[in-house]
């Protein structure tokens, strides 16, 4: 074989690209001997998909139309998250008696299955606006509250030590030295609490929206176009994707340049919390 | 001219079951051009008499009190880690320390950032140096900031001995040069020797137990009989004095 075609046959890239080949083509032949039209082959999810992005859909949602409404909603419940969580956190950090106070209440919302926030939402404020943005909020909140409280507690004190006997002023050593080792805390609460935000927010389209991707999917469930939800299902993954590589990656590398090499593990920092229902 | 005293004085660290004193009628005192280093055996409370002095810490009571003329002097503190802030550059490390951040500033902070030879990483982070390049940033800091009195925390111990041994020298010729006060702790007495010109002892509490000259000519090769002399004689005056913590 020429060494070209050698080093495309090893990588590992082929190989992925062949499992997934293999994949689609061993799906696409399968369907037509089972006894159902429910499943539908990858050429008609393919199909679906590729309407939907041409804005041509029979959904009242163009998918556009659906994950900016979403959008809108987990940033701006996400936002109040932050507005909420961050005093919050500092608190719990900085002061062991609010620490006690909140601890169990805390570990109890982030173990919370995003599907109850949904619900008791739903089921108090109906099929508002509001009941998504609470959704998110409460699915969220914890994630900051829980990774601020355990920055506030990571920040170096040898490095505050330092900054004293220099005779810096408080503000200088805030600036320089506590918001900086908050960083990769705030950095997972934003990673952490966006999914579970997320998660929550399409469980509560699904049960008190009228609009959205949690509520277009349920459309086509509904409607019984299986490709309609299977391409939705895709359509969220990404979506998911494209905001890890072009929102997550690209901050994380300009807020961490200064970590020693780039291809370390995620800028997570040690004893964040990153638990996930 | 700068000087240090310590009269009286006395810190007790209270946690939740337990009160440790650990220092209980320190007294000492330096001023001028003189290399200070502090034995002792650990625990004593070497490093605490250094917190207190660089106001890290309070007294619980005595005084605690460098000054220069009739002014609070400015202290330069180099730590037994480096204590660098990982998310600045080297030369921003020098900066955050700094008064003002002008381009005069950022000349002296090069200029002495030459002095331990890292001119070349000044735009570099922390974590690209070697733990003996970061403990040189540390020491070009507190020299950066021109102060009136260099307190050391076994500055060298962590270092392997080849970097250990061409950091003394370093730090011998900054001391010649700038005059300051050094006050130095140390647990390794061939490097008290060979460094300073004035030598105490602390007991348990920082205690002193012994205050001596060491009137050997500088430069001091630690193989030179008479800085090996000394060496001995400091040792043995340890074994005397029973410091070995009880
Ligand atoms: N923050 C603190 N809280 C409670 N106890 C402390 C604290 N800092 C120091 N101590 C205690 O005070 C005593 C003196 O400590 P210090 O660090 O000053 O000793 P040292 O002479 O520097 O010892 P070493 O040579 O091992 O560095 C020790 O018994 C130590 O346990
Ligand atoms: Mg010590």
């Amino acid at each position: 074989m020429p060494r070209g075609l050698r080093r495309f046959w090893r990588s590992t890239r082929t190989a992925r690209a062949i499992s997934i080949v293999s994949f689609l083509v061993g799906w696409q032949l399968l369907i037509p001997l089972l006894p159902t039209a429910l499943i539908p082959t990858p050429f008609e999810v393919g199909e679906f998909m590729w309407a939907e992005l041409r804005a041509d859909t029979l959904a009242p949602e163009t998918v556009y139309q659906a994950f900016a409404t979403s959008l809108r909603r987990l940033v701006t419940g996400f936002g109040i998250a932050l507005l909420i969580g961050i005093p919050i956190g500092l608190l719990m950090g900085l002061f062991k008696r609010v620490e006690e106070f909140l601890h169990d209440f805390v570990v109890v919302g982030l173990a919370m299955p995003s599907l109850v926030w949904a619900l008791i939402a739903a089921m108090w404020f109906g099929f508002v606006e509001r009941s998504s943005i609470i959704t998110v909020i409460l699915a969220s909140v914890t994630f900051v509250i829980i990774n601020v409280s355990e920055g506030v507690r990571a920040v170096p004190k040898d490095l505050l030590d330092m900054g004293r006997a220099y005779g810096t002023s408080d503000l200088h050593r805030v600036r320089h030295v506590v918001l900086p080792s908050l960083m990769p805390f705030l950095f997972a609460s934003l990673r952490y609490g966006l999914a579970n935000g997320w998660k929550g927010l399409v469980l509560a389209e699904i049960y008190a929206s009228t609009s959205g991707a949690g509520w277009t999917i349920r459309f086509w469930y509904d409607a019984r176009r299986a490709q309609g939800v299977i391409g939705y299902a895709l359509f969220f993954m990404i979506f998911a994707l494209l905001a890890e590589r072009l929102v997550f990656r690209r901050l994380s590398d300009r807020v961490f340049r200064w970590r020693p090499s780039q291809d370390q593990p995620p800028p997570e920092a040690e004893g964040s919390v990153q638990v996930n229902i | 001219m700068a000087s240090i005293k310590v009269q009286s004085l006395r810190k007790e660290f209270v946690t939740s079951d337990s009160t440790v004193v650990a220092l209980e009628n320190a007294s000492f005192e330096a001023s001028g051009h003189v290399f200070v280093s502090i034995v002792g055996p650990s625990g004593c409370g070497k490093s605490t008499l250094l917190n207190i002095l660089s106001g890290i810490e309070t007294p619980t009571s005595g005084i605690a009190e460098i000054t220069e003329g009739d002014k609070k002097a400015r202290n330069g503190y180099v730590f037994q880690a480096a204590r660098l802030l990982p998310w600045r550059t080297v030369m921003d490390n020098l900066l955050f320390v700094q008064k003002d951040r002008d381009a005069e500033t950022r000349e002296r902070c090069q200029r002495y950032l030459e002095m331990v030879d890292l001119g070349h990483t000044a735009n570099k982070y922390p974590g690209q140096l070697s733990g003996g390049m970061q403990q040189r940033v540390g020491i070009a800091r507190a020299f950066s900031i021109e102060p009136d009195v260099l307190l050391m925390d076994e500055p060298f111990s962590h270092l392997d001995a080849i970097t250990g041994r061409s950091l003394r020298k370093e730090l011998h010729h900054i001391w010649m040069e700038t005059r300051k006060t050094v006050l130095f702790v140390t647990h390794d007495v061939g490097e008290a020797v060979e460094l300073s010109n004035r030598m105490v002892i602390f007991g348990q509490g920082g205690r002193l137990r012994e205050d001596m000259k060491i009137d050997l000519p500088f430069p001091r090769d630690p193989a030179d009989d008479a800085v090996a002399l000394t060496k001995a004689n400091v040792l043995r005056t340890f074994e005397e004095l029973d410091l070995v913590a009880s």
